[in-house]
């Protein structure tokens, strides 16, 4: 058995939305608020059954779900603060929620500040309005800037805006005009994602019976290099596939996953990864509310990664990052020179174009960047 | 038991015009079954068969049956009504004296039935026309028999008309069976002369074969002597059918059963071979018949995640009870090992492949079924090949020739026009019309047989509005003008994926199976050129782009174990493809000449 080890990054589930759109696959239902009281007391009651056995020392802690800003203001508030007291040091800690935009009113927003929220990732998705009803998202593009302006007044310093493309119907103009609105209200974030067709997903569903028509291939690469070339003009660089930063503003929760580094998942469906062990919580509020009050695991599933494993997960995230593999730190944690266990991959992938390779690190060049799963496949698994 | 008490018979039909229906009415009528045990089609024993409606393996019973009281024994001995096992049919009919061929009073003569009445009248057997369901609505009976004495030039005098679902004309049927059909001839005390009409394999007693006594007299205890294979063996067990295995202690000239000699495989047996007694011999074997010409090859290979070896012995298992498919190893460079199996025909394919997944629980990855073509070398003698992928070089090949087949065709009058249309698509040759009544008639053609390979039966059926029935046989080889078919993927040559195909065609055949190819290999990071060629003669080209984008967009926390395990299935997903050159091939991709063709 190993030593528990201490954590530092900490995500909690919200499942609760005010309506569910079509492309998401994140586990979330329709707001029930008797739901919510009894979800909140799980959610820090599990909290506490993990800092009864390990050191937590939060540095960062990031609210997804489902809407964490549909949550009635009072919840909301003993939610955060509950989610805080493992987090010592204020002036170190990132604390980010992530807000749906027509859901952020001044009552939320103060209470956001209130609690020391000092980062809310919006998702915008686009600035057309069209786009935003085959998303089944249900505000309007005026509503990103509001809600930007409210989290500002109160002092939130970091703002990060989501982006969809490859969106039925989007065309190469349209995702121009949604960047250059979203590069307009100067976020210090920028995420920009390919829409993807989950599968059990209304939209994924659409478009299998043909309702909805994929866009083309050669066009969602089109809008991906317009991001890759647009946003760092703006003074937003791109350190991630679909991550874009103001220098030093980038994403600290974050890049403690893609540094595979350990991190606690509570509420349902969360997951996490302590102790070389990779959980996910029951995707079902009222199996997890039963199991917490009982004192039984949430964990619905998990796996004890291998040596080899994590290696190979640690090359598997850190690919994903402009900055690539660091040759040094990973053979300090795993033992191997990654040069020598990925070196087929590196050859064939480097001949290709797709991989650059110097003594420091193993990064994907521009080419490798849009066709990335192929390259990474091949560090995941011996051929 | 007194010869002239003896009917041996056949009955013959069309598909579901109610042959089994009618075998079953008679153990009925006899008592051999009661009414209550009437469940349909006692004679069809495979799951299969009474899946499909049809009956594979022949079978023979005996029936006692009181006919103005005396006691006659019956052997009925049942066919196959599909094309592709007419061999079983002639082999069931060499057995007999006589045949009840059975027209569906609603339908009429139809293609088999004409089939049927020749391979009866070619073994001398004398016949009974029976129209059976007349009890149906839509009836015609007299005009089904005009058809019978019109068309097959059978006297309609002794034609019986009955409804085996109801019983109704069964018991004046029996009695023209008692007059008209002739007792068995053959000395009972003559020298043993016995001919195997059928065997199947039973897990407790080997191997079981069907005899027709022709003369004398075969007893338990018997050494015997199978005089094709030269080899002997002890009779353990006698027996008929009736329709449980019944034991008996002997069976006598005219007489019909089954015998039980410590034969372990079915491959020891040659049926049409003649057993006779071991210390005393025959001077002669009886006339065989030819073994089962295997028409129709295809390949079968280990389906992803199935080993050869399961493959193999599932082959084995099957081939215990089905003689007459055959099957050798065979290595194909896309697909690797597998297995080169060959058929009666088309159905006969589709049955051996369903028993294999059914009964073995074996998927395979079945390549497009071929034909065999007759190689005339510039030197050297003419030898048979079964796949493109064996023909020599074609600078060798003085001559390449086609099997082909007479085809009869029975259709509505008004549904001429589109059956000669269809069938100059297909390079068939006419031969003759007849009608059968002013509305039918029946077409003779001559097809190249791998034209009506695919799809032509249901061509036939759509234009015919499903009123149109077909027969065939094979009548020989002809030279054509035939080519070797090659697909190219990015200049590599596919052997699994080569034809043979007629010059004419060559073009729009390759043209539509790269763009159905195109469809099933996925776009790579590099451009993929697919091209058919006639030698180095490039005549079809289809491109597939490279793909210029393959990213997960979000990985979080949340998605760090499903997204690996998507990254590591879409790469085990093409371990299980087939890579050519550095092409990721589906197994579907080689299935795909297999579609029908639109």
């Amino acid at each position: 058995m190993t030593t528990p080890t201490a954590c530092r990054s900490l995500y909690a589930h919200v499942p609760f939305c005010r309506s569910l759109c079509g492309y998401c696959d994140f586990y979330s239902q329709v707001l029930d608020d008797a739901w919510v009281t009894p979800y909140v007391e799980a959610v820090l009651r599990e909290l506490a059954g993990y800092a009864a056995r390990r050191p937590l020392d939060l540095d960062t802690i990031y609210v997804g779900g489902g809407t964490p800003t549909v949550l009635p203001a009072g919840e909301l508030e003993r939610l955060l603060s509950g989610l805080r007291r493992y987090a010592p040091d204020d002036a170190a800690l990132e604390f980010t929620v992530e807000a749906n935009p027509a859901t952020i009113t001044d009552e939320i927003a103060a209470v956001l500040a209130a609690a020391g929220v000092n980062r809310v990732s919006i998702g915008a998705q686009s600035f057309d309005p069209a786009e935003l009803r085959t998303l089944e998202r249900t505000h309007a593009p005026g509503h990103v800037i509001e809600a930007v302006d409210q989290c500002r007044r109160l002092g939130v310093r970091r703002i990060s805006l989501d982006l969809i493309f490859g969106i039925p119907g989007q065309t190469l103009e349209s995702w121009w005009r949604s960047l250059a609105a979203a590069v307009a209200i100067a976020p210090e974030h920028l995420s920009c994602y390919s829409l993807t067709y989950e599968p059990g997903t209304p939209l994924c569903t659409r478009l299998n019976a043909g309702q909805v028509q994929r866009v083309d291939e050669d066009l969602e690469a089109d809008m991906y290099e317009a991001a890759l070339d647009v946003l760092p003009t703006a003074g937003l660089a791109h350190y991630e596939i679909s991550n874009f930063a103001r220098p030093g503003a980038e994403c600290r929760h974050n890049l403690r996953t893609w540094h595979n580094e350990p991190y606690l998942g509570v509420g349902p469906a969360a997951a996490g990864y302590i102790d070389a062990v990779r959980y996910t919580n029951v995707a079902d509020t009222a199996a997890y509310v039963a199991a917490v009050a009982e004192n039984r695991s949430p964990w619905h599933q998990h796996e004890r990664l291998s040596a080899e494993g994590r290696a190979r997960e640690t090359a598997m995230l850190a690919l994903r990052l402009t900055r690539g593999i660091d040759c040094r730190s990973f053979a300090e944690r795993h033992g191997q020179d990654p040069a020598v266990l990925f070196g087929a991959a590196i050859e064939r992938h480097t001949r290709d174009g797709l991989l650059a390779v110097d003594d420091a690190s193993i990064r994907l060049t521009r080419a490798g960047l849009l066709v990335a799963d192929t390259v990474i496949a091949d560090f995941l698994c011996v051929r | 038991m007194d010869q002239a008490l003896i009917r041996n018979f056949s009955i013959v039909a069309h598909i579901d015009h109610g042959k089994s229906t009618l075998a079953d009415r008679l153990l009925q009528v006899s008592g051999a079954i009661s009414e209550r045990d009437l469940k349909e089609q006692v004679l069809d024993d495979m799951d299969l068969e009474r899946e499909r409606g049809i009956t594979i393996k022949a079978s023979a019973v005996t029936i006692d049956m009181n006919v103005d009281g005396r006691t006659y024994m019956f052997n009925l001995i049942d066919t196959p009504g599909h094309v592709d096992f007419h061999y079983e049919v002639d082999r069931a009919l060499a057995a007999c004296d006589g045949a009840l061929l059975v027209v569906d009073a609603t339908q009429g003569v139809q293609a088999q039935t004409v089939a049927n009445a020749y391979a009866a009248v070619n073994n001398n057997l004398e016949i009974i026309p029976v129209i059976n369901k007349i009890d149906l609505p839509s009836a015609a009976p007299e005009d089904a028999a005009i058809e019978i004495e019109h068309v097959l030039g059978i006297s309609a005098d002794n034609v019986q008309f009955v409804s085996a679902k109801s019983g109704v004309g069964i018991g004046d049927l029996i009695r023209a069976i008692v007059r008209h059909l002739p007792p068995p001839k053959g000395e009972p005390n003559g020298p043993l002369q016995a001919l195997i009409f059928d065997s199947e394999y039973n897990d407790y007693r080997g191997v079981i074969c069907y005899l027709r006594i022709v003369n004398g007299t075969i007893r338990k205890g018997q050494r015997v002597l199978l005089m094709g294979r030269q080899r002997t063996y002890l009779v353990t067990e006698l027996g008929k059918f009736r329709p449980q295995m019944s034991p008996c202690d002997e069976l006598a000239a005219g007489e019909t059963g089954y015998v039980v000699a410590s034969i372990k495989r079915l491959q020891d047996v040659t049926v049409g071979d003649t057993i006779t007694d071991a210390g005393q011999p025959a001077l002669q074997p009886l006339p065989g018949y030819q073994p089962p010409q295997h028409m129709v090859f295809c390949d079968f290979y280990p389906s992803s995640g199935e080993s050869y070896d399961a493959l193999r012995e599932a082959l084995e298992k099957l081939s215990l009870n089905d003689a007459s498919f055959s099957f050798a190893p065979q290595h194909s460079d896309a697909l690797g090992p597998g297995f080169r199996c060959g058929f009666l025909g088309l159905l006969h394919m589709d049955i051996v492949q369903e028993r294999l997944e059914r009964e073995c629980g074996v998927s395979v990855v079945q390549t497009a079924p071929s034909v065999t073509y007759e190689v005339v070398p510039h030197d050297g003698p003419v030898r048979r090949v079964e796949s493109a992928g064996d023909l020599p070089d074609m600078g060798m090949i003085a001559e390449l020739r086609e099997p082909i087949i007479e085809t009869q065709i029975i259709t509505p009058a008004d549904a001429i026009g589109s059956i000669m249309q269809l069938a100059e698509q297909r390079r068939g040759v006419y031969r003759k019309t007849e009608y059968l009544s002013p509305q039918r008639v029946l077409l003779t053609y001559e097809f190249p047989f791998n034209e009506i390979l695919y799809d032509f039966y249901d061509k036939l059926k759509s234009v015919t509005r499903g009123y149109g029935t077909m027969d065939y046989h094979v009548i020989g080889y002809r030279a054509g003008d035939l080519v070797k078919l090659d697909i190219l993927v990015n200049g590599v040559p596919v052997d699994a994926l080569s034809l043979i195909c007629h010059r004419s065609k060559a073009e729009a055949r390759g043209r539509r199976f790269l763009i159905k190819l195109r469809r099933e290999i996925a776009r790579h990071q590099f451009e993929i050129a697919l091209q058919a060629a006639i030698g180095s003669k490039v005549i079809a080209r289809e491109t597939i782009k490279p793909f210029r984008k393959n990213v997960t967009a979000k990985c979080y926390g949340g998605d760090v174990t499903r997204k690996r395990k998507l990254l590591e299935k879409q790469k085990a997903g093409k371990k299980r493809m087939k890579t050519i050159g550095r092409v990721d091939i589906p197994q579907k991709a080689f299935m795909t000449v297999l579609e029908p063709e639109d």
